[in-house]
């Protein structure tokens, strides 16, 4: 029964392997939905391309309705899998310069990836913006230490942090998806863009 | 009369929509066992995931890691005498008491069990973990081996591989933060029997130094 628990069913090369090829594929989308170029990204925040919102909901309402389903058949053990911790502050704070650099660079980290491969320059320069900032993270981490490690909330779920059924809120997740779709289209057509 | 034509887009959020319905409507799944079987708790003290270094709680006390909860499993007493920084005491002939319960089966902190030695710790680590809770682990060696590794690391032999000296290098740091030489106090040297391994004068002058250095 998946997951693959590392040591317990397949070895760490083999993950090592699979993340290998899973990180191929997931390449491959992102290039294949057009993330390589900066001004599409940017597109979401401006109102005329809103493709970024539309495939990282897909992914994200797919993946939670595939996950559930597969609890439910027995083919997954849901209380395995890796939860990230949530350390509040940090989190939010974290969110807020990624929007920043997000609006300003057009790339998030995994992007900017996927557009240096393409020979991207910009994606490029994003790239040394992204160790910089990691450098003066790590050189720095004394100072904000304290924010950084602030209100840990261990494992928690939305669902659980909140004390619904997890499947209502993933039909509530796609209830929102949707309207988000809808709303996305009717702004792509409020603010068109001929060329980008 | 015009047919109605779904569009793509229209059909692909119907079908998610009614998959999102049918999701909702499941109960909790509420099949996963609630006890371990002996079986399985032989099985995970074969791998003996449950052990962590002391070089690692060392780290995560150093760096101040919030997630980190060390849990005295020793008598009130000793407890008393010398604890980790930040530990709690639970004793082990308390350790199914309904008062700490909360603290033992629970998501969000890494609890780390530890005693003198690694047994105590460890016949309490396998008690809850047949109980079916989670996130506790034990710490190797126990108080022992923490002073020997933590605060009083022997400096590795000339010839020894450079990750020794490395090692060697960060527990001198870390004995330093963490009080090494603090730990036995002179009053306590002439008490009766010593809770914990005292370390010799020579080495506590060492770690001393070295974490001054």
């Amino acid at each position: 029964m998946a997951p693959f628990v590392v040591y317990d069913i397949i070895s760490e090369n083999t993950n090592l392997l699979l993340a290998f090829f899973i990180g191929i594929g997931f390449g491959f989308i992102l290039e294949q939905a057009g993330f390589s170029s900066s001004r599409k990204l940017a597109g979401v925040f401006y109102g005329y391309d809103a493709v970024v919102l539309k495939v990282f909901f897909t992914a994200a309402i797919v993946g939670m309705l595939g996950l559930l389903f597969f609890s439910l058949f027995g083919w997954v053990d849901m209380s395995v899998i890796y939860v990230n911790e949530t350390y509040l502050y940090s989190a939010i704070v974290g969110g807020v310069i990624m929007g920043a650099g997000f609006i300003m660079g057009g790339y998030c980290p995994g992007t900017s990836f996927c557009a240096a491969t393409i020979g991207k320059i910009d994606a490029i320069v994003f790239i040394g913006g992204m160790f910089l900032g990691v450098f003066i993270f790590g050189e720095g981490y004394p100072l904000w230490k304290n924010l950084y490690m602030a209100e840990y909330m261990g494992f928690p779920k939305i669902s659980e942090f909140f004390g619904i059924n997890e499947g209502i809120f993933v039909l509530l997740a796609i209830v929102a998806a949707v309207l988000m779709f809808w709303g996305a289209e009717w702004a792509e057509k409020k603010f068109p863009r001929e060329e980008y | 009369m015009k047919k109605f034509q779904f569009t793509p887009r229209q059909m692909l959020s119907a079908v998610i929509l009614s998959l999102g319905i049918i999701i909702a409507a499941v109960p909790k799944d509420t099949t996963t066992p609630y006890k371990l079987s002996a079986e399985q708790i032989l099985e995970e003290m074969k791998s003996g995931t449950q052990y962590l270094h002391p070089d690692l709680i060392a780290q995560m006390l150093v760096e101040g890691d919030p997630t980190l909860q060390l849990i005295d499993v020793r008598p009130p007493a000793e407890y008393e005498k010398y604890h980790l920084p930040g530990a709690i005491n639970i004793p082990f002939d308390d350790l199914l008491s309904s008062d700490y319960q909360d603290l033992l089966n629970q998501g969000v902190m890494m609890n780390v069990l530890y005693a003198n030695g690694t047994t105590r710790a460890n016949e309490a680590w396998m008690l809850i973990r047949q109980l079916g809770y989670q996130n506790n682990y034990v710490l190797t060696g126990g108080l022992n081996y923490w002073v020997e590794t933590i605060l009083n690391p022997q400096p590795p032999a000339a010839t020894s591989p450079d990750d020794e000296f490395a090692r060697y290098d960060f527990r001198k740091a870390a004995s330093g933060a963490l009080g090494g030489g603090a730990v036995a106090p002179v009053e306590q040297q002439s008490t009766a029997p010593a809770v914990i391994p005292r370390p010799r004068p020579q080495q506590k002058k060492q770690a001393v130094q070295g974490g001054c250095s």
